[in-house]
């Protein structure tokens, strides 16, 4: 692909790249504003967005959705990617070296602030799910596996300390309670403040996690 | 004697129409959540017509709407689901009542699971779903509460209220299917990890128990 590029823009002249990466940008640009606007509404409405709905609030007409996504499905597909390659730069690893408050702690303020920002999507993305396409499914799980990594790294010291079995046990144990829709009680349902929906997670984490070994 | 014969006739009668209209209600209910444990979609009033083994008409004359007929299928399936989840061993040891409490939520998840994701799949529409949806998350609280409640005496009011939203989280029917279809654990196995897990939550058991 790359080494494609590089022929044409010797090969043509000097105009015609720039023409075609401009245009190239704009249709960048107008997917993405698109996506954007998508993202918007689930936020909003907490529903899957008609098509629209997405054209008015992007800006664009619905035939330009339509020329960039082949159906909904595909833009929903675009805006879990988005959201993935989002949620993975916000989430970035920090404290991985600090004692076991510190990084309960950061785990947790950083999977609260994930889950605040994309539950909604969430729910858009996985309700209906058996319906979905396998590309989405995949992109669920793909989600699942990020979270679940996650927490091996941050709690790598705990973990460490634990046969493969107990270790799968106490992940699955961890994904589960720390799960998007989880959050989403404590919030709604238990009506707890940010704060208090955190402290509810650490003490959990903490309450499941074996003792930190001495050398770490 | 006429009017008396007249009155004694015209309950039974009435009765009657009323156990078949009843009985008929029953019929388009089940095969609702018969087709949704079938396919999770949410079935078509002409797939429920058919598989009740009557016409649409009949659906809509027992049901306004899909609506109605989801909201009867969720009350009855909570009183199926209330009946079979009774507590048991409420008085046992700390591992009967794990093994018991786990085992009557699994059994809940496996059976109900369909219902219950076409019902968070669909609640938005309806504030009748919605508290549905609450007070079945509460019963599982309640539950929860009664079950390890030795252990949970030992705990502040705050430290109590923490610990049962997390087994909620961690009882969930969607955790359930994660270890059952994500995970490709057994129903042994899955139940296992949530009584290992729950051993763990949960502070030591007081002498006097």
């Amino acid at each position: 692909m790359a080494d494609n590029s590089t022929v044409e823009s010797t090969a043509a002249p000097e105009r015609k790249p720039g023409k075609a990466d401009g245009r190239r940008l704009r249709s960048e640009r107008t997917r993405r504003l698109i996506v954007e606007a998508y993202m918007a509404l689930v936020r909003e409405n907490r529903q899957m967005p008609t098509a629209v709905q997405i054209a008015e609030r992007a800006g664009y007409s619905v035939r330009s959705i339509f020329e960039r996504f082949p159906d909904l499905d595909a833009l929903r597909l675009a805006a879990t990617d988005y959201a993935i390659a989002e949620g993975r730069a916000q989430g970035g690893l920090r404290d991985l070296d600090a004692d076991r408050a510190t990084r309960v702690k950061s785990q947790v303020e950083t999977r609260g602030q994930g889950c605040e920002r994309w539950l909604p999507l969430w729910r858009v993305l996985s309700a209906n799910l058996s319906e979905s396409s396998e590309e989405l499914r995949e992109r669920i799980r793909l989600v699942r596996q990020l979270v679940t990594m996650r927490l091996e790294f941050m709690f790598k010291p705990e973990l460490s300390t634990l046969s493969e079995g107990e270790r799968r046990k106490t992940l699955l144990a961890l994904e589960a309670i720390t799960d998007y829709e989880s959050w989403g009680r404590m919030r709604e349902l238990h009506g707890l403040s940010f704060e208090q929906a955190c402290a509810v997670w650490i003490s959990a984490i903490d309450g499941l996690l074996p003792p930190t070994p001495a050398s770490s | 004697m006429a009017a008396i014969v007249g009155a004694t006739l015209k309950p039974a009668r009435i009765d009657g129409r009323r156990q078949r209209s009843e009985r008929t209600r029953q019929t388009i209910v089940e095969a609702y959540l018969a087709l949704l444990r079938d396919n999770p979609q949410i079935p078509t009033a002409a797939q429920i017509a058919e598989r009740a083994g009557y016409s649409i008409r009949s659906v809509f004359e027992r049901f306004p709407d899909l609506l109605a007929l989801r909201i009867a299928a969720t009350d009855h399936a909570f009183a199926i689901g209330n009946a079979q989840a009774v507590p048991h061993d409420i008085d046992g040891d700390r591992p009967t009542r794990l093994r018991s409490q786990v085992e009557t939520r699994a059994h809940t998840c496996e059976q109900w699971l369909p219902l219950w994701r076409a019902l968070n799949a669909n609640q938005g529409e309806s504030s009748e779903l919605k508290v549905r949806i609450r007070l079945a998350r509460e019963l599982i609280m309640k539950r929860l509460e009664l079950m390890y409640r030795p252990e949970l005496s030992t705990l502040s009011e705050l430290e109590r209220r923490r610990i049962l939203i997390a087994l909620e989280a961690l009882t969930d029917f969607e955790s359930w299917a994660r270890m059952r279809e994500l995970y490709g654990l057994s129903f042994e196995r899955a139940c296992a990890l949530w009584i290992r897990i729950i051993d763990r939550l949960l502070p030591p058991t007081p002498a006097v128990s």
